[in-house]
């Protein structure tokens, strides 16, 4: 508990003696919202670790063999995560439900245990040493971009695009007969939430001194976690997720007191919160993000991502 | 011209569901499209609005070819249309499901929602009264249920909201399939009234439904499918009067088939026939009953389904309910199944507490249901289901007799034994129910809808079924929406109407009881 | 070549079983179990435990692995589906809850050390153990070139007969269609008098006996008993080889575990070791995105 006690007492110190922890949030807060619009387009996608070694591999290989600034590295991670996002989420359009996260899982570790660990540029699996990382300079950009990537994300499914989303998640043959270029808003989806992954992925390599191509860091491990943030937290609101990320997070700090029984605790924890709150943390209904905000509130129902 | 199709054609395997249909439909026109189950109207729909590819032929909205254009682009091109299945957002509102249909006439409004830009909230507003007037014109207070999601709306106000959000598109032609399945006679004049009022401002509309007389009454011209093909094609008057017509979509046959068919004439001038003879005497309730019911209120959250309803079944009896479409009924019927637990009341079958008991219990003390849509097992044989059917009689002993018996009674099922369950015909599959229901040794059998969506001569066949099972000895309950059906074998019925028992009394009494006419057809 | 293709097929063999339990609960329940691999875990880890630490014989330590995995199985459905199925939770919500099952068995094997709360279950912590020679009877036989140990050929005999076995029931028994009944229409199982719970209970159990089994198969041939040999062995590959032959297809199962240890050994051989898992994902990719229905399954039409 003296970690939530020095939060409040001592802000500063605090600041200061977990920065690395608050920039983790950051970047969790940042996948978890790339899960998010996903799974409010209806598609319940696993590709996020995939999309974060692009960025991550093609930020720190074009720092240590072309020497260009960190800037740079992330915005060609970024948008080459988004061009690799167009590759895999097109001929995945028609999956759905665990058709489709089963597929992204493939993509994944086909990236992973096939490309990743055969390759000579990436360390084949021993790993990638990042001599240009700066685990406490990136924080502002970290949680400046959080914030943005949340907003932007807000934002989106205010308008027509997200009342489009919301609808194909509903009812894809429904959308269809509302000219609802289904197709098109999917991928749109799909490639946002690779761009989003991609860009944490850059900002989280350079968090290290070494880029570790295990399974916690870019494989199945790692999806599953970020999508327990969404599920945890209600994909039904761009909080949700945000706020499952945070939690999951923390759990270590949250359950200090168990020791080396954290896992177990933690797991039953999990259990407990999707038994009783199946709709997540945050968000009563799946779709109060439609509404206007002066708009009464609508009745509860829970999330059909599934 | 609006609508032109050009001998457009759709095969399924060896099925030809659309086989070459030409029509034109006059721009302003209301055009009725009508033929007996699996005529191929919804296929041909489908195809129209790309949801089905074309395999031969053309089709034109206006100048624009609509053969081979996705789905979305012939909504765009004010092709709207409904669903048969209704298929609304359901957890959207209904405000949202209207909005959603204003898509493809919004302006893409990403970057203005970035920058959150002042003026998209008075574009937002503006739409949101039109959303609101879309519903007030399709007869749904907006303010009441327009923050609801749309799938906790009743019955008949999806079928409305869903003709919301079809209108929302501002569409050139509409085409609406089975708007009044369902419905109860006054919901479907509110249909037709809503249908004519739309065609006054100046839309054209396709019609697809079962009921010859809101098709034949509305429309002013009427094609006929059959098999694919179209038979007649012309003003009401001619198609009804047409004799390939009358044989395709009745069934050939007298009276009888034309009295009882869905909407057909026949039901109103019964009702009518006897409006002086008084209303129900108070019913009698028997002594030794196996089934009694006393107060059941059942609710889905916050919407009540029942409200305290009270009847007896007595051993030997058939007992009809019979009411409207979401009169609450089949809830009724799954309270007393034990899939859903009463609020308060109570229900005993024969010693057994129904509103406690689970449902394999239930089934084992001797009350089984035939449920509404049959529920068959499509993907087992017709074998495999019977033979499931018997898990309730504990022991497998005389099971395998029990069967050959059954396949007696029902010769299809012995026909089609090693086929599966799916393939079987909509009446064979009802029969498949009925038969399996019986292998449960039921001494009380529900029925619950048994001629829902079936042709005429096949409700003929399952009512003759019901009545041999009957003289066999088993207690029947049967819920029914054709009324005039379900009173003619029943004992005694009751009533039925916003989950209330509003009257009761002896078959023959019912059908000649004006309140009835009141409280199921609505006046 | 010939000792690598009967390690494809042995291997094949372990994920065939594993899959046929996973698919077996997909098919009913349409749920992902992925506390799956957790039990497949436990049951190698108990049995070890239990000859090793309690000085068991090996079948017994086997009969009561086995069981103590089909009792997870009722764990998994009291604990983590039956409360998500009573709030009418959405699919995705039961991932998550497995998840966090699996999380608590993984963690209480890690932590079973000397001294500690649960050495009672587990010593080695999180080590890679393996029974040591002698433990169990293990005769090897030399056939030309080819090494046939026992332990590892008895998966082969052992798998096929308990899939035939387990395909026999579901297709031909009146508690296999009760099964299937459940799989299609739980609501016309309940009409037809059928106890729905029950029969998810019984699917559990049966599903994770076949993972606990095939989780002993593989310590015991393997020589690799870790808190994590589910997840890093069969966790991921059970997903393909359930997809490969068709989700909730019994028989797709059983031949898409055979299938993806051949595709396996066969990248071993061309493409050496690193690739192995890449291949394997690069074809549950690539046949998701061709044949979604999998090589056995249905192909599905919505009906609109």
């Amino acid at each position: 508990m003296d970690f939530f006690f020095q939060l409040f007492s001592d802000p500063v110190g605090f600041w200061n003696s977990h920065t690395l922890l608050i920039a983790q949030i950051g970047i969790n807060g940042i996948l978890a919202t790339s899960m998010f619009v996903v799974l409010f387009s209806g598609q319940l996608s696993l590709a996020a670790p995939g999309f974060m070694a692009v960025g991550a591999y093609t930020s720190v290989l074009m720092g240590l063999y072309w020497h260009t600034p960190l800037a740079l590295g992330l915005v060609a991670g970024t948008l080459l995560a988004g061009v690799v996002g167009a590759l895999v989420g097109l001929p995945v359009l028609r999956l759905r439900g665990v058709f489709l996260a089963i597929a992204t899982i493939g993509f994944v570790e086909a990236l992973r245990l096939g490309v990743i660990l055969n390759l000579p540029i990436t360390g084949e699996g021993l790993g990638l040493k990042n001599p240009s990382a700066d685990p406490l300079g990136g924080i502002n950009l970290i949680l400046v971009s959080f914030v943005v990537v949340v907003f932007v994300a807000w934002r989106l499914t205010k308008g027509r695009l997200g009342h489009a989303w919301a609808a194909i998640r509903q009812d894809e043959i429904a959308a269809l007969s509302q000219g609802i270029h289904v197709a098109r808003y999917k991928l749109l989806a799909f490639i946002l939430s690779a761009v989003m992954a991609g860009f944490a992925g850059g900002l989280e390599a350079h968090l290290n001194f070494f880029v570790d191509p295990g399974d916690t860091q870019y494989g199945v491990t790692r999806a599953v976690q970020i999508l327990t943030f969404a599920v945890l937290g209600g994909s039904g609101f761009v909080l949700g997720p945000v706020v499952g990320a945070l939690f999951i997070t923390l759990l270590p700090w949250i359950f200090e007191a168990a020791g080396p029984y954290i896992n177990i605790v933690s797991g039953a924890f999990l259990i407990a919160i999707i038994v009783f709150r199946p709709q997540g943390i945050v968000g009563r209904g799946g779709l109060a993000i439609i509404r206007p905000s002066w708009w009464p509130r609508a009745r509860a129902s829970a999330p059909s991502t599934g | 011209m609006l609508l032109r199709l050009d001998s457009v054609q759709r095969h399924f395997g060896g099925v030809h569901a659309v086989d070459g249909v030409s029509l034109e439909v006059e721009r302003g026109a209301i055009q009725g499209l009508i033929g007996p189950n699996g005529a191929g109207k919804t296929t041909l729909v489908n195809v129209l609005t790309g949801y089905v590819p074309f395999q031969a032929g053309h089709a034109w909205v206006g100048a624009d070819e609509l053969t081979g254009l996705p789905a979305f682009r012939i909504a765009a091109l004010g092709v709207a249309r409904t669903f048969q299945n209704i298929r609304l957002f359901k957890e959207l509102t209904a405000i949202e499901n209207v909005l959603v249909g204003m898509h493809t006439r919004r302006r893409d409004d990403t970057l203005a929602q970035l920058a959150t830009l002042p003026f998209f909230r008075r574009d937002q507003r503006g739409r949101l009264n039109e959303a609101h007037k879309l519903m007030d014109t399709v007869g749904l207070a907006s303010r009441d249920v327009g923050d609801r999601p749309a799938g906790t709306l009743p019955y008949g106000d999806q079928r409305r909201l869903e003709i919301a959000r079809a209108l929302a598109l501002r569409p050139r032609l509409l085409i609406l399939d089975e708007p009044a399945a369902g419905m109860n006679p006054s919901e479907k004049h509110r249909i037709r009234e809503l249908i004519e009022r739309l065609n006054a401002d100046g839309l054209t509309i396709l019609l697809i439904d079962h009921d010859m007389r809101l098709v034949m009454g509305v429309c002013n011209r009427v094609a006929v499918l059959n098999f694919g093909r179209k038979i007649a094609d012309g003003t009401p008057e001619e198609v009804s009067t047409d004799s390939g017509v009358i044989k395709a979509y009745l069934g050939s046959g007298g009276e009888r088939e034309v009295r009882s068919a869905p909407g057909a004439s026949g039901v109103d001038q019964a009702a009518e026939a006897d409006e002086v003879a008084g209303s129900g005497r108070p019913s009698v309730e028997p002594e030794n009953a196996i089934l009694e019911v006393h107060g059941l209120t059942v609710s889905y959250g916050a919407i009540t389904a029942v409200r305290g309803a009270s009847f007896s079944v007595a051993p030997g009896e058939v007992v009809a309910l019979i009411g409207a479409n979401g009169a609450g009924k089949s809830t009724i019927l799954n309270t007393l199944s034990g899939l859903l637990r009463p609020d308060y009341g109570s229900a005993m079958f024969d010693g057994l507490d129904l509103t406690a008991a689970k449902p394999s219990a239930i089934v084992r003390h001797g009350l089984v249901q035939v449920p509404e849509g049959r529920e068959i097992l499509a993907r087992q044989t017709v074998l495999e289901n019977l033979e499931l059917a018997t898990w309730a009689r504990q022991s497998g002993r005389g099971a395998q007799g029990q069967i050959a018996l059954m396949m007696k009674r029902f010769p299809i099922l012995g026909e089609r034994r090693d086929m599966r369950a799916g393939t079987l015909s909509g009446g064979e599959q009802q029969m498949l129910a009925i038969a399996r229901g019986l292998l449960a040794k039921p001494r009380l059998l529900l029925l619950d809808e048994p001629s829902l969506g079936l042709a005429p001569q096949m409700v003929d066949e399952v009512f003759r079924a019901i009545e041999e099972i009957h003289a066999d000895g088993t207690t029947i309950l049967l819920v029914e929406q054709n009324a005039l059906r379900a009173l003619a074998i029943a004992d005694r019925a009751y009533v039925i109407e916003t989950g209330r028992i509003q009257l009761s009394g002896s078959g023959d009494d019912l059908l000649h009881n004006p309140a009835v006419r009141r409280a199921y057809l609505g006046g | 070549m010939d000792q690598q293709l009967l390690n494809a097929i042995f291997i094949g063999s372990i994920y065939a079983l594993f899959a046929v339990g996973y698919t077996l609960v997909f098919g009913v329940l349409d749920i992902l179990n992925l506390a799956h691999s957790a039990v497949f875990m436990l049951g190698a880890a108990v049995t070890y435990s239990l000859v090793i630490n309690h000085g068991q014989p090996f079948w017994v330590a086997c009969i009561l692995g086995i069981a103590a995995s089909g009792f997870m199985g009722l764990v998994i459905e009291h604990v983590c589906l039956r409360p998500l199925r009573r709030r009418q939770a959405p699919p995705i919500a039961a991932l998550i809850s497995t998840i966090g099952l699996a999380l608590i068995i993984v963690a209480a094997i890690e932590q079973g050390q000397p001294g500690q709360f649960f050495a009672w279950l587990w010593v080695d912590g999180p080590n890679s153990v393996a029974f040591p020679p002698g433990t169990i009877p293990n005769p090897t036989w030399h056939v030309g070139d080819l090494t046939l140990e026992a332990s590892k050929v008895a998966i082969i005999p052992i798998s096929i007969v308990l899939m035939l076995v387990l395909g026999y029931v579901i297709r031909y028994t009146q508690v296999g269609r009760g099964l299937r009944a459940v799989a299609e229409n739980p609501r016309a199982a309940r009409l037809m008098g059928l106890d729905v719970d029950r029969m998810i209970s019984l699917t559990l159990v049966i599903s994770s006996a076949l993972g606990g089994l095939a989780g002993i198969l593989f310590g015991v041939a393997l020589g690799d008993i870790s808190p994590y040999i589910g997840r890093d062995n069969v966790e991921v590959r059970g997903l393909a080889v359930i997809v490969l032959g068709g989700m909730g297809s019994i028989p797709g199962a059983v031949v898409g575990g055979y299938l993806l240890g051949l595709i396996e050994v066969a990248a071993l051989v061309t493409l050496g070791s690193n690739a192995r898992g890449g291949v394997a994902f690069a074809a549950l990719f690539l046949m998701l995105v061709l044949r979604p229905q999998g090589l056995f399954g249905a192909q599905l039409r919505e009906r609109i």
